[in-house]
């Protein structure tokens, strides 16, 4: 893929021919090092701040009233919150395949945007893993999915996909911080030694334990973080397939398939992908750094996304396939329910955002315009929003027995929890944004070496 | 009265610094070791010839352990602590327990990665002698250095000068500590 891209634009380099290895660091610390921060990071900072205090309101009300203030009661009881929980967790997911992936294929422009990925995967995880804590009912308890020996000899249930989920959320988070933090450790040490008030340099100076970038110590943190992205790839695989099989081995028709696990990874990598997309456009235009994040970037990106988008088809037409073809009544009834019935709206306009607009990203002039990319993201993760709410809900109106259906109609709490999230995630990706270099400087200088020995 | 650590050369590619290390090991310098900021294909062989660290052979101890540990876990809690019959299912579910154990071994080979690469590169250490040097703050940024420590057994101030000199050192130093 490097080999083409590299043949196919020419005209666009990795990064702009003007930028040295010094301008480069200070450019990316100068930005952590400011003294104040600019307006327009004031301005989203209070907004996401605003949003986030929303979800505290929420939560509040919610861990005194009970999950009742949500619409979800019987037949559908698995609503918005748990939809959001996979799409959180997809976000997330597309962040690490990004990061590690194209890590392991050595692409040059993964080098200016895996730190952006990783900020927004540590910023997306936490949202998804509030949504099932918050959805137990008595939240208070949920450590006891732990393995640990309690004094009341209670284990939890090692069979329950459940609790697959539980592992797999808590490992993933756990690991993106190591994988983050050895990636990070040689910038956070180019940030000490630029700091010039007393504080920063203790901040960072501790931050970033000392690292000397001697050349043992190069090479073990070349030799680990390698072999840490060949374990991050497959494991974010594994994690959002386990999402899937939560689903999977459920009896509920719609639900009870073998093809979810690689569906919903499929949707991982569209929207992952899509998010950071968004997030690039507005950090590149905000800091400034339009010689590190060239057209280079998106129109790789976008190719990414379009992979995605036609991944999905593909799982799109399995998905009416599996039911239309089997013989299962029950199957058949809610895959028709689903898309011509009361979710149709959500269904097919789902499929226009996420599969049949994307397709415009073959033309390589919607892929050089940043608006349009913009706006295709955008689209696409509230497409993927609207899978994940209709695979979700529209199976549990339409189980086997007819006299057991039902309809789910979210709250104002329902969408109070929506946007605190999205409050959530976004304060975490300013503080991102305000305290940490947000681009790889150490692999940028490889890549700056290397154009210039070209 | 500061005790000398070493000498400290600059240079500004590197290839001049891959030049300056295979010349001074070649001159039986041994306490020596270069600071750049990137990873300099090769320089750290030539610096540090002999085996390479043991780490990735650390993280795959790492995964076996936490695969069979993960999977013990499981084990002993569904089969032998308090077997419990979910309709029907033996008691040792293996398919089930797959699952926990592979992200458990997940786990502890990237945290045995993680604080491997701490433990041997003896971070996290706050201080250490080399920051003294002036042009330190460079190897974070955009230069190569190399330092030729006091402790070499041919250490020798006046010849290590000539010798950077003569390599094409930018700048020269004498680190104190």
């Amino acid at each position: 893929m490097a080999m083409t891209l590299t043949s196919e634009l020419p005209a666009a380099p990795v990064v702009a021919p003007d930028v040295t290895l010094a301008s480069l660091s200070e450019q990316v610390s100068g930005r952590v090092l400011m003294d104040r921060a600019p307006l327009w990071w004031w301005a989203g900072f209070g907004f996401s701040f605003t949003l986030f205090t929303l979800l505290v309101i929420q939560m509040a009300w919610l861990f005194v009233n009970g999950i009742g203030v949500w619409g979800v009661e019987i037949p559908v009881a698995w609503g918005l919150a748990i939809a959001e929980y996979v799409w959180w967790i997809a976000l997330a997911s597309g962040g690490t395949i990004v990061s590690a992936l194209f890590f392991l294929t050595r692409s040059p422009w993964r080098s200016a945007t895996n730190r952006i990925a990783e900020s927004m995967l540590l910023s997306a995880a936490p949202c998804a893993g509030l949504m099932p804590i918050m959805h137990l009912g008595r939240p208070g308890l949920f450590y006891w999915l732990f393995p640990y020996s309690t004094v009341m000899g209670v284990w939890p249930q090692a069979r329950s996909p459940l609790w697959w989920d539980f592992i797999c959320l808590i490992y993933y988070i756990l690991m993106s911080i190591m994988y983050y933090y050895t990636g990070i450790l040689p910038d956070l040490a180019t940030v000490r030694d630029l700091a010039r008030s007393r504080f920063k340099q203790i901040f960072y100076g501790v931050l970033a334990l000392g690292w000397r970038g001697s050349s043992e110590q190069w090479r073990n943190q070349r030799t680990v973080y390698a072999i840490m992205s060949a374990i991050m790839a497959p494991m974010v695989i594994s994690v959002h397939s386990v999402v899937g099989l939560d689903f999977a081995g459920g009896l509920t028709p719609g639900w009870h398939d073998t093809q979810f696990p690689p569906y919903f990874f499929f949707g991982a990598v569209i929207s992952g992908t899509a998010v950071i997309i968004m997030l690039t456009i507005v950090v590149r235009w905000g800091y400034g750094l339009q010689d590190v994040l060239t057209a280079y970037h998106f129109n790789a990106m976008a190719k990414i996304m379009l992979v995605g988008s036609v991944m999905l088809a593909y799982a799109y037409v399995w998905e009416a396939f599996g039911p239309i073809y089997g013989s299962d009544v029950a199957q058949k009834t809610e895959f028709f329910q689903r898309a011509f019935g009361f979710t149709a709206p959500a269904f097919w306009s789902e499929k226009i955002l996420t599969v049949v607009i994307p397709q415009l990203l073959w033309l390589p002039a919607v892929r050089r315009s940043r608006t349009l990319l913009f706006l295709i993201s955008g689209g696409i993760i509230v497409g993927m929003w609207q899978e994940r709410f209709v695979f979700t809900t529209s199976s549990l109106e339409h189980n086997y027995m007819p006299s057991y259906w039902g309809r789910y109609y979210p709250t104002f709490w329902d969408w109070a929890c929506l946007a605190g999230t999205i409050g959530l995630f976004l304060t975490l990706f300013f503080l991102f944004l305000r305290f940490a270099p947000i681009v790889s400087i150490a692999e940028m200088r490889e890549v700056i070496e290397e154009e210039r020995s070209k | 009265m500061k005790t000398l650590f070493g000498i400290i050369a600059t240079f500004d590619t590197p290839d001049a610094v891959k030049n300056a290390a295979a010349y001074l090991r070649q001159a039986g310098f041994r306490t020596l070791e270069a600071y750049a900021p990137y990873p300099v294909e090769g320089l750290g062989e030539i610096i540090h010839p002999g085996p390479k660290p043991l780490l990735p052979l650390l993280m795959f101890a790492g995964a076996v352990f936490g695969a069979g540990w993960g999977y013990w876990i499981q084990y002993w809690d569904e089969a032998l602590n308090y077997p419990l019959n979910v309709g029907g299912r033996p008691y040792n579910s293996w398919p089930s327990f797959i699952v926990s154990a592979f992200e458990f071994m997940l786990l502890v080979t990237i945290a045995s990665g993680f604080f491997g690469l701490l433990a041997i590169s003896r971070l996290p250490r706050l201080y250490h002698p080399i920051f003294e040097a002036k042009v330190f703050e460079r190897a974070s940024r955009d230069r190569f250095l190399i330092c030729v420590e006091a402790t070499d057994p041919r250490f020798d101030a006046a010849s290590i000068r000539a010798a950077f000199e003569q390599l094409g050192a930018e700048r020269i130093e004498e680190v104190r500590s």
